[in-house]
């Protein structure tokens, strides 16, 4: 057998001698290919978006039924959460605790009030669970408990403002606070909001004086709880990327906002800090008109929260905190049993292939069921397109695969005089078979790289239009394509493959040619 | 006639070349033609032999034959010792890579490489160190006053010129045996002539054996034997059959 680096040189040399020949071999296999992986890269890119940020699929989540006559209704709590744990199939089962009472939040952004719902939009999730980013998990903790041991700060609370802090009821006796010159920023600072409606509390009696200062150490991350009226640690929030994009997509722009990239710490950095994105929350009042809810209004007090992070582990629509707050004040205000009640158990499970199983045990032993995934349906049906384009892509290369073998059997047959010298001055067989097999392979690999060239470029085209023609709009990626490695090495894996499958009968008919009968061609 | 010394490994004196009653032929049926017919032949190293006959005659499938260019249907081929009916294909590719030279009539070199890569082509294919081909390549240019043209690709050669590369390629290897396909049928009388010179040279200087097809007198008139073919079979070794072979 000829030595592989001859080999190679005469591979290379007689492939690019003739552009024609390699023009009409590789023209299918460079569309075939850059069809592939174009559609995967495709495919993966918004597999990714739509899994990953719109409907994250990493986790099941559990639920209990809705409550029926004869069945009652089915609580998640402790012994389950354990019960579930304990099954081989799960890595790790988290429960999630909605917070079930009434709240609203209000705060200051870019110098307009805001005022939301916090009552059915806030869960809890364990601390560890949000470990992001270092930032995250660094910061996302229940500090009550962190720093229940360390001394407490006195401080004067917030004055009332009867214009703003209406379902404020101040404690018995409330102080006004010094005021402060130069701290306009802050809380309970600010322009004239608009009147909540519904079950409001009473306007305290006397005006806010302006200008309170929060003369809590660290006052970014502490205030001053007008209950207890010691410095105490903001709760941390964290909200999804979904919640981040309907922000950015019609939100921002529908008030005049400015948007929020996917770093959120810059944006926190280039505000001021984590001051900045304090706002407080109304424990048992709501914004919403003809609530039903029942909150003795002395229960109404006012804490303060402060937007930490992002994470996709936050609710979708709305906000997460440490779930030992929410219990606290699930307990608060609705008692022990909403304390111990989750809203859904997050399972991981050690191998994605047992869902059913596990799926079938839930219901049958413990009468729960798993949440409807709509990312599922999407994972299906973006597989189901995957599929049809890489079919789509399959067929070019296939049909590629059949012009390059007829493009080789022309060649053998006008090569016949050259394979017939080679024989003569010393190559085997096989050497022949490997020479036409290893050209159609140089072609495959060439092939292959100016089809993933292709596909790469395209999908640059089509995110360049998408940034520059197509309006923002939720979830909007900055790339829909995702080019990883195993999807342009499976390009070029194919290419070469299905060139030298191409090349394969060719290459056996030249090896098979005698060499006194190839040189007689004139 | 039983052809003794031909088979096992080569000795000082034995033949270079053993053909026992071959036969070939190609097509079937009725369409098939017996083109050899019990050939036997020896040739010794170091001789000179023409093979003569007329067209059809079987020349030169007897000599693709001798150098495993093709296979025979019956009998037994040795060269240089080496059995081409139970050799391995690759053994016989090694021994036209390294102990046998060719020329052909239609010099048969590779259009797109230069002359020095027509010359070096056999390196390609040897097992042997390739460091120094080029440099052996220009030797084998210069034995044949082509170094000059060296870069040049045969498209840009004369007939004689391209001949003349032809046999700097049979000779890069240095072969013990050079099998000649009417090399001097394309050739003017001149360079002909020339060539013919230069195999006398190298028969006489290098004790190359040379066996040559040829149709031409001055070329069988040098050979130290002349072997005659006519339909399929050896027919003469001598002048009678060179005379009938065809004009000079």
């Amino acid at each position: 057998m000829m030595p592989a680096r001859s080999m190679v040189r005469m591979i290379v040399a007689n492939t690019l001698r003739s552009p024609k020949h390699f023009v009409l071999s590789a023209f299918g296999i460079v569309m075939g290919i850059a069809a592939f992986v174009f559609f995967l890269g495709l495919s993966t890119g918004v597999r990714a978006v739509i899994l990953g940020k719109i409907f994250p699929l990493e986790q099941v989540q559990v639920v209990a039924p809705r409550a029926s006559l004869l069945l009652g209704e089915k609580r998640l709590d402790d012994a389950i959460v354990d019960t579930i744990r304990k099954r081989p199939e799960v890595a790790e089962a988290l429960p999630r605790m909605n917070l079930n009472f009434p709240a609203y939040g209000k705060g200051r952004f870019e110098g307009q009030d805001l005022r939301f719902e916090v009552g059915g939009f806030a869960d809890g999730i364990d601390a560890g669970f949000v470990g992001d980013s270092p930032r995250t998990a660094e910061l996302f903790r229940d500090w009550e408990i962190v720093e229940k041991d360390q001394p407490k700060v006195a401080c004067e609370p917030a004055p009332p403002d009867p214009d703003e802090d209406d379902y404020y009821i101040p404690p018995a006796p409330a102080a006004p606070a010094a005021p402060a010159a130069g701290t306009p920023a802050g809380p309970t600072s600010g322009t004239t909001a608009s009147p909540a409606a519904g079950s409001v509390g009473e306007p305290a009696a006397a005006p806010r004086p302006r200008g309170y200062k929060n003369t809590c150490p660290k006052p970014d991350l502490y205030y001053c709880d007008e209950s207890t009226r010691v410095c105490t640690r903001r709760v941390p929030v964290v909200v999804s990327p979904t919640l981040l994009e309907l922000y950015n997509g019609q939100f921002a722009k529908s008030h005049g906002l400015p948007t929020i990239n996917s770093d959120l710490a810059e944006f926190i950095v280039k505000r001021g800090g984590l001051g900045r994105m304090r706002f407080t929350i109304g424990l048992g009042s709501t914004i919403v008109t003809g609530s039903n809810a029942k909150i003795d209004r002395s229960q109404r007090r006012r804490i303060e929260a402060q937007l930490i992070g992002i994470s996709p582990k936050a609710m979708p629509i709305g906000m997460t905190m440490p779930i030992d707050y929410i219990r606290r004040w699930n307990r608060e205000y609705l008692g022990e049993e909403a304390a111990g009640t989750y809203s859904s158990i997050i399972v991981t499970l050690k191998n994605k292939d047992e869902l059913a199983v596990f799926s079938q045990w839930l219901q049958d032993d413990l009468g729960l069921r798993l949440e409807d995934s709509l990312g599922e349906r999407f994972a299906t049906a973006i597989f189901l397109v995957t599929s049809l384009f890489v079919l789509i892509s399959f067929v070019i290369i296939t049909i590629s695969a059949i012009n390059i073998a007829h493009n080789f059997f022309m060649q053998v047959s006008e090569r016949r005089r050259e394979l017939g010298i080679l024989r003569a001055v010393g190559a085997t067989r096989r050497d022949v078979r490997l020479i036409i097999l290893g050209e159609a392979a140089f072609i495959g690999v060439i092939g292959g790289l100016i089809g993933v060239g292709l596909a790469v470029s395209c999908g640059a085209l089509v995110d360049w239009a998408s940034s520059s023609y197509l309006p923002r709009f939720p979830f909007k990626p900055t790339t829909y394509f995702a080019f990883e490695s195993w999807i342009w090495l499976s390009g070029l894996g194919f290419s070469t493959f299905f060139c030298i499958l191409g090349g394969f009968l060719p290459a056996r008919r030249a090896a098979l040619l005698e060499p006194a009968a190839a040189l007689a061609q004139t | 006639m039983p052809v003794g010394g031909c088979y096992g490994a080569p000795v000082s004196g034995s033949p270079v070349i053993c053909v026992r009653d071959v036969e070939k032929s190609y097509g079937s049926g009725a369409a098939r033609t017996q083109v050899l017919r019990k050939v036997s032949v020896e040739i010794q190293p170091g001789e000179m032999v023409a093979l003569v006959g007329q067209s059809g005659s079987g020349k030169s499938t007897l000599l693709n034959i001798i150098g495993g260019l093709d296979q025979p249907d019956q009998g037994e081929v040795s060269v240089l010792g080496l059995n081409l009916q139970t050799a391995s294909e690759p053994e016989r590719a090694r021994l036209r890579n390294e102990s046998i030279g060719f020329v052909f009539q239609a010099f048969n070199l590779l259009d797109h490489l230069t002359c020095l890569g027509n010359v070096v082509l056999p390196a390609a294919f040897s097992q042997k160190d390739a460091s120094h081909a080029q440099e052996r390549g220009m030797e084998s240019l210069r034995r044949v006053k082509m170094a000059e043209l060296a870069l040049r690709r045969p498209s840009e050669l004369s007939g004689g010129q391209k001949q003349r590369v032809a046999i700097a390629r049979a000779l890069f290897a240095s072969p013990s045996l050079l099998l000649c396909d009417e090399p001097t049928g394309n050739l003017d009388s001149q360079t002909g002539k020339e060539v013919i010179d230069f195999f006398r040279e190298l028969n006489s200087k290098d004790n190359v054996t040379l066996l040559i097809v040829t149709h031409e007198r001055r070329v069988s008139s040098i050979a130290q034997r002349v072997i005659a073919m006519r339909d399929g079979k050896i027919v003469e070794t001598t002048d009678e059959a060179l005379a009938e072979a065809g004009p000079s």
